[in-house]
């Protein structure tokens, strides 16, 4: 079992995120690549995780790279730069889904009528880990699903949560909790199956 | 330390989610060519920061509403401290003028003005024009270093900024900043009212 090397708010390579935004700064946007190279796995994991395709995840972390690189001025000054870019795509996932939401609210509604069939919008499940998983964190409430990608997956402490969400802890950890009982009783309906 | 649920279950979930993903492989491309196509950010110098402080100053929509609104003896109070020789006195800084024309109920003419003289370009950007730095350059006066640029907008709450020389974003320091948006870019207010009329 792989796990995540989460706890990456906290960059062991701030220094060079420092000194790669210096030199954005000073004119040399290749530099900007190498930020860009160092958190885009990353990023596109989480936004993958929280929107559950990969249209909407590309859609994310464009959004979040260039908001980034357009304010980069005015970031160092405040976070470590690992942290203000989670910030950012955190709230671009939040945009992209509540759009998204209303897109497939239409689009099935529509769908309905034309077709007098049922939203058969969730895909079933093949048999992949993967898109299995995909299935069971999309159930999930969006906000509890963000909190427990955060933690488990991203591995952050509650701490860092708050300060990325400008959620409280104490709500953050019912959230997780509540993630997880989800998670849980979603297990019992696969055993009865 | 890392908090794990002991549930094995949720364990399995959370460990499969931490597994890589892969995007389409031209996305990392094409980010990285709208990133070059953006100008190039930069940091502010300290001068124009001294320039760019927050001051208070006496808008021109004031004198403006309350001459149309029949306030006269406030008005011309107001209007002969503001307005000497038809431009404003005071302090030389940003200034946002907000111009009722009688053009029609559903459009206002506002000029937006930026007193920065060490600019070679400066462009408006807003909601209004989708945040497109083309799309409204600035004239600088022929005396100095004011650059302005009238245009029509529609009633309602706008977001707008400045972008001088291509590259410093700039909030007009003389009107009220919108709310901090979680993305570090700080954008200036307009409110445009309906008619007075």
């Amino acid at each position: 079992m792989t796990r995540s090397t989460g706890g990456w708010v906290i960059a062991k390579d701030m220094s060079d995120d420092a000194a790669d935004v210096q030199r954005v700064l000073a004119g040399d946007v290749d530099a900007y690549a190498k930020l860009v190279d160092r958190y885009y796995d990353r990023c596109a994991r989480f936004a993958v995780r929280m929107l559950g395709n990969r249209d909407d995840a590309e859609d994310a972390l464009q959004a979040t790279f260039l908001r980034a690189y357009r304010a980069l001025a005015r970031y160092q000054e405040r976070d470590k730069f690992s942290a203000w870019l989670y910030r950012i795509l955190v709230n671009q996932c939040r945009s992209i889904a509540a759009r998204r939401a209303h897109r497939d609210r239409v689009f099935v509604r529509e769908e309905a009528v034309l077709l007098n069939a049922p939203d058969t919008s969730r895909p079933s499940w093949s048999g992949e880990d993967e898109e299995f998983v995909q299935r069971v964190l999309a159930e999930l409430d969006p906000l509890l699903r963000e909190a427990f990608l955060l933690k488990y997956v991203e591995e952050l402490s509650y701490e860092e949560m708050s300060a990325l969400t400008g959620v409280g802890v104490s709500a953050l950890k019912m959230r997780v909790k509540r993630a997880c009982d989800r998670l849980r009783e979603r297990w019992e309906r696969i055993k009865d199956d | 330390m890392i908090e794990r649920d002991e549930d094995p279950w949720v364990d399995w979930i959370a460990a499969e989610a931490g597994r890589p993903v892969a995007l389409d492989p031209g996305a990392r491309e094409r980010l990285l060519a709208a990133v070059r196509a953006e100008p190039l950010p930069t940091r502010a110098p300290r001068p124009w920061r001294r320039l760019f402080e927050r001051r208070p100053l006496a808008l021109s929509p004031v004198a403006s509403l309350a001459t149309a609104a029949g306030l006269v003896g406030i008005g011309v109070l107001a209007g002969a401290m503001i307005y000497r020789d038809g431009r404003p006195a005071g302090p030389p800084t940003e200034v946002v003028e907000n111009t009722r024309l009688p053009v029609h109920d559903t459009v206002r003419v506002v000029k937006f003005v930026l007193i920065a003289p060490q600019a070679k370009e400066v462009a408006l950007v807003g909601d209004f024009n989708r945040w497109d730095a083309r799309a409204t350059p600035m004239t600088r006066t022929p005396t100095g270093g004011t650059w302005s640029v009238t245009l029509p907008v529609v009633p309602g709450r706008h977001l707008y900024a400045f972008v001088v020389d291509g590259t410093q974003w700039l909030a007009d320091p003389t009107a009220p900043l919108a709310p901090e948006d979680g993305f570090g870019a700080a954008n200036s207010v307009l409110l445009v009212g309906e008619s007075h009329s």
